[in-house]
């Protein structure tokens, strides 16, 4: 079958490439360092901050209402997202620039084989993140969840990873060479940052910009993260978001293999 | 039936006319070298010819087949070699040949690929990271990935252009046993010296088809220069290149006892192109 020929190459290619799969692997963990040492810094410095003078009858500027519990899971969920969306797109632009996607459709590979089987090799990449990140979180942060609040974690970031990797390969489609690959970046992955519920709920944002921050897919995967965030929560209200993020899956994979062409 | 038949066939980018109205066959089991400068459009026309694009005007048969509307079947029959060398380099030489073959689903692949990797000289690298082979190495691997599944066809885009001269001698040897065993090679290439290889040459200039014709009629169509020394002045004769008329004029000169030195200068096919892609010819 075509898609596991292509996924086992893209496999052996990771395996070949190690500084590549280091960076792949060594870059989440860093990030999510360092989002301690700020947070440790934060905690540290907040008290401390001075209360802001206003004007009278104005009301009080209240200090930033950041907290280590609302924030880190969904910043750690927009690192995995964002690492993933920018290294599926840019290898798979490689292809193209370097004349493989050519002349694997030439050699008889079809083009829905191709994007599945980068799907598919991708998966161990993704999955390697998600466990690592989440891992990483769940010790650094001391998060005590139960077990069921673990795996629901692990598998909403993994389903947020592997939105990522379509969403690279979709963006592949229109890229010529690796840089046309960077204007995408602010287009679609970071408003996600401001509009789905990383900084602050989307439910406090005007209306339009809530309604913008339901195109991204960060948005549903959020909601599952601040759900479970919760002492108590019923799995059934999470079923939808989780489905949500599947129909992402679906669909981008049905629009890539539209819109990558297989002449020119 | 020829083994490609290229009829009327026009492609343009926006405005650009990469080619214009080609229409040539190449029979089967030869080599057919396509000519011409950088931007002739040699590299569009195997794209056409492969399906890899669609021509906006004229039509394209593959071994009796249209490689747009029964892509699968032909891709099954040709082997592609692209310009660059179009190789994961992180993986070795032999599994990127594997993975080649896989494509094309070919019966006994690990059989298929120690064939090849003989047949390219490829034994002792193997098992070598294809990202630390040198530009020609890579060629080579690059051929032994079009050939695996033993294409009737096959497609190659400037194959020995940064070969050394060794290995460049080889691949040609190699063109020419695979044409032998019925392989049709449709080669293009910027280097004259491998035109006198080809069974027939196209020349190619600004999309448009200048020529086609063996590389003999070709050199015919240049001029020789007959200077000979006579009673000690020195006469030139310009005539055209063809065996016969270099003849002819040898004969009608006689051998005279007065002329004492006698030299032939012919245009080699290197001028000939040149003119004929400059429109002096």
């Amino acid at each position: 079958m075509q898609i596991f020929i292509i996924a086992s190459r893209v496999l052996s290619q990771l395996k070949g490439d190690k500084r590549f799969l280091a960076i792949s692997i060594v870059g989440p963990i860093v990030i999510i360092f360092l989002l301690k040492v700020l947070f440790d810094a934060l905690d540290a410095d907040l008290p401390k901050l001075p209360q802001i003078p206003v004007k009278p009858g104005m009301p009080p500027i209240q200090p930033p209402a950041i907290t280590t519990l609302s924030f880190i899971l969904p910043a750690a969920a927009f690192v995995i997202h964002f690492l993933c969306f920018v290294i599926c797109a840019i290898l798979l632009v490689q292809e193209r620039t370097r004349g493989t996607l050519e002349r694997m459709l030439i050699s008889g590979f079809r083009r829905t084989s191709i994007i599945g089987g980068y799907t598919v090799g991708y998966f161990g990449l993704a999955t390697l993140q998600s466990i690592i990140v989440v891992t990483e979180v769940l010790w650094l942060f001391k998060l005590d969840l139960s077990f069921t609040s673990i795996f629901l974690l692990f598998l909403v970031i993994w389903l947020l990873a592997i939105v990522s990797v379509m969403m690279g390969i979709f963006i592949s489609t229109f890229a010529r060479h690796e840089g046309h690959v960077f204007p995408f970046i602010p287009l679609l992955i970071l408003p996600s940052i401001f509009l789905t519920g990383v900084i602050v709920s989307p439910d406090k944002l005007p209306v339009w910009a809530e309604f913008i921050g339901k195109l991204f897919p960060l948005r549903y995967a959020n909601n599952i993260i601040k759900e479970l965030m919760k002492p108590e929560y019923a799995m059934v209200d999470l079923i939808p978001d989780y489905l949500i993020l599947v129909g992402y899956i679906l669909a981008l994979l049905f629009l890539a293999s539209r819109t990558m062409k297989e002449t020119e | 039936m020829h083994a490609i038949e290229i009829n009327n066939l026009s492609k343009n980018y926006g405005k650009f006319k990469a080619l214009q109205h080609v229409t040539l066959n190449v029979e089967k089991g030869t080599i057919f070298g396509l000519l011409g400068p950088n931007g002739a459009g040699k590299t569009t026309l195997i794209k056409a010819i492969a399906g890899a694009l669609k021509p906006n005007e004229g039509s394209v048969t593959v071994l009796g087949l249209d490689p747009l509307k029964n892509k699968w079947e032909i891709r099954k029959k040709i082997g592609y070699m692209p310009q660059t060398a179009s190789l994961y380099g992180d993986i070795s030489a032999k599994q990127n040949i594997r993975f080649f073959g896989k494509a094309q689903k070919v019966a006994d692949l690990e059989k298929e690929v120690e064939n090849i990797l003989k047949f390219t000289e490829l034994e002792n690298r193997a098992n070598d990271r294809v990202r630390n082979f040198s530009g020609g190495m890579q060629k080579r691997v690059s051929l032994a990935c079009a050939l695996v599944h033993h294409p009737q066809i096959l497609f190659l885009d400037e194959p020995t252009a940064a070969v050394d001269p060794h290995l460049k001698i080889r691949t040609w040897e190699l063109f020419r046993e695979l044409a032998n065993k019925g392989v049709t090679i449709f080669v293009s290439t910027h280097l004259m010296d491998e035109a006198h290889k080809c069974d027939r040459i196209a020349i190619l200039r600004e999309g448009i088809l200048l020529a086609v014709d063996t590389p003999e009629q070709i050199l015919s169509r240049g001029k020789t220069v007959i200077t000979f020394q006579k009673n000690g002045e020195t006469i030139q004769h310009e005539i055209s290149s063809a065996k016969d008329a270099i003849l002819k004029e040898l004969q009608l000169l006689g051998l005279q006892k007065d002329i004492n030195q006698i030299d032939i200068k012919s245009d080699d096919l290197e001028t000939i192109l040149l003119s004929i892609t400059q429109g002096k010819e």
